[in-house]
């Protein structure tokens, strides 16, 4: 697409503001990414960097200083991050463009490995939570062992009740993990709903739990499922798991909720 | 020349990790802050904002941006999907009612700046009144076209028609400045 003003290059300027300034609907999404595939790599973030000196030079950054509890977090999340293998990015994918995938020849090879990886990342998502897998019971035994800044709850009933469901929850405040444990939580179809957890800490709102996770149960017998906190977690005091749609949510209207523990 | 922070990252060195905690931390808070509808929000969205760019270090490339820029694109990029994530609105108030008080944003000192956004902030003198008051309102202060509306008596659709004016007036003069500063450095 050219620079020259026409009505697709106009729509293109106007999407991207739009985009940078106040955010897109998903219908906007759709045709941004539409237009960015005509648009050269080169121009993708022209405007980006715009918007981006001005945010550095209005950053008041002498007197807006970083709070000393997030910094600790940070680097704790870093740590694990870094250590971590590579994942994929929760950057938008419309902002990053490879070069290479930008020839159409190569087009349906890359859909098929899309579609491939999709198929082995919902198979690995969707597998059957084993029971009690030695390795997940063990690591459970060792973390209580260490017992180095644990707490640990019991599962009770919450506003929307599993009849029978039982179990336990324990967190190491020092290494950031932790465990569940369930039994007789019904089992749910993961194309349909699954489980999440949610993580009630002091450094967070009532209202902003941390997300600990979605799981699934393929099985009413005893479950260990590890807790995988998206944010660092000080203080937990309260858990609990409602029922959201496949991928779980960003925020849960808790209209369904079957289990709570609370850290007495 | 010194290694950017990011490359060290990107290529493990995690002793830069500190570093860019303590160089960037104030920015990314600063506009977390600003983009998003509370406190408890703005903490949760510093640190994805981290996460990110641990995960992203390695696409940092310093002939295309400014480490600044770089971080602060990442930064804008994640706390407005956020906002439209949680379908929320800054339609309230912004967590820093009084900076709205403020007649124009602090700036930070030119001399504390890299170079191409002293480029951006010299851009930025030669914009039209209005043209800035509207990418104040809503770079700076983080508001919707709604309330931009509002505080200035714009319709909507002039408001956005204005911000992109604006925008683009600063893209033209960047591109402008930065061909003369090559320009300048082969003379040289």
């Amino acid at each position: 697409m050219s620079r020259h003003s026409n009505p697709e290059t106009n729509r293109w300027e106007e999407i991207q503001v739009t985009r940078l300034l106040f955010g897109l609907t998903e219908e906007e999404k759709t045709e941004y990414d539409r237009l960015a595939s005509r648009i050269p790599v080169e121009e993708l973030e022209q405007l980006d960097q715009v918007v981006a000196s001005l945010d550095v030079i209005w950053a008041d950054m002498q007197t807006e200083q970083l709070p000393e509890h997030l910094r600790r977090a940070i680097r704790i999340r870093a740590s694990q991050e870094l250590a971590a293998k590579p994942v994929v990015s929760l950057a938008n994918p419309s902002t990053f463009p490879a070069k290479a995938l930008r020839g159409k020849k190569y087009l349906p090879w890359f859909v098929s490995a899309l579609c491939l990886m999709f198929a082995v990342f919902t198979w690995i998502n969707n597998r059957p939570a084993e029971i009690v897998r030695p390795d997940v019971a063990q690591r459970r035994a060792e973390l209580l062992t260490a017992n180095q800044g644990l707490v640990q709850a019991r599962w009770s009933p919450g506003p929307t009740p599993s009849e029978g469901a039982t179990g336990d929850v324990v967190w190491s405040a020092s290494q950031q993990q932790g465990f569940m444990r369930f039994r007789g939580l019904p089992v749910n179809t993961p194309s349909q709903e699954q489980y999440q957890l949610w993580i009630f800490a002091r450094n967070q709102s009532d209202t902003t739990p941390i997300d600990g996770g979605v799981f699934d149960i393929t099985s009413t017998e005893e479950v260990v499922i590890p807790i995988n906190a998206k944010l660092y977690v000080q203080d937990a005091y309260m858990f609990a798991v409602t029922i959201e749609k496949p991928g779980g949510v960003v925020v849960s209207s808790r209209e369904r909720l079957p289990l709570l523990a609370k850290v007495e | 020349m010194q290694v950017p922070l990011l490359t060290r990252i990107a290529n493990g060195d995690t002793g830069a990790v500190d570093e860019c905690i303590d160089r960037y931390g104030g920015l990314v808070w600063s506009l977390a802050r600003r983009l998003s509808s509370s406190l408890a929000d703005a903490e949760d969205a510093v640190q994805e904002v981290f996460v990110d760019l641990w995960k992203n270090a390695d696409r940092y490339r310093g002939e295309i941006a400014g480490e600044p820029t770089f971080v602060a694109m990442l930064a804008r990029r994640r706390l407005i999907d956020r906002l439209r994530k949680s379908g929320r609105q800054l339609e309230s108030r912004p967590i820093d009612e009084l900076a709205l008080q403020h007649a124009a944003p602090l700036q930070t000192s030119p001399v504390e700046l890299a170079e191409e956004v002293a480029q951006a902030a010299a851009c930025l003198e030669r914009l039209r009144k209005d043209e800035r008051k509207v990418l104040e309102l809503s770079i700076y202060h983080g508001l919707p076209q709604t309330r931009i509306a509002n505080q200035t008596g714009l319709a909507l659709g002039t408001v956005k028609t204005i911000a992109r004016r604006g925008l683009l007036q600063l893209r033209v003069c960047m591109q402008v400045r930065n061909q003369r500063r090559s320009n300048e450095v082969e003379v040289v």
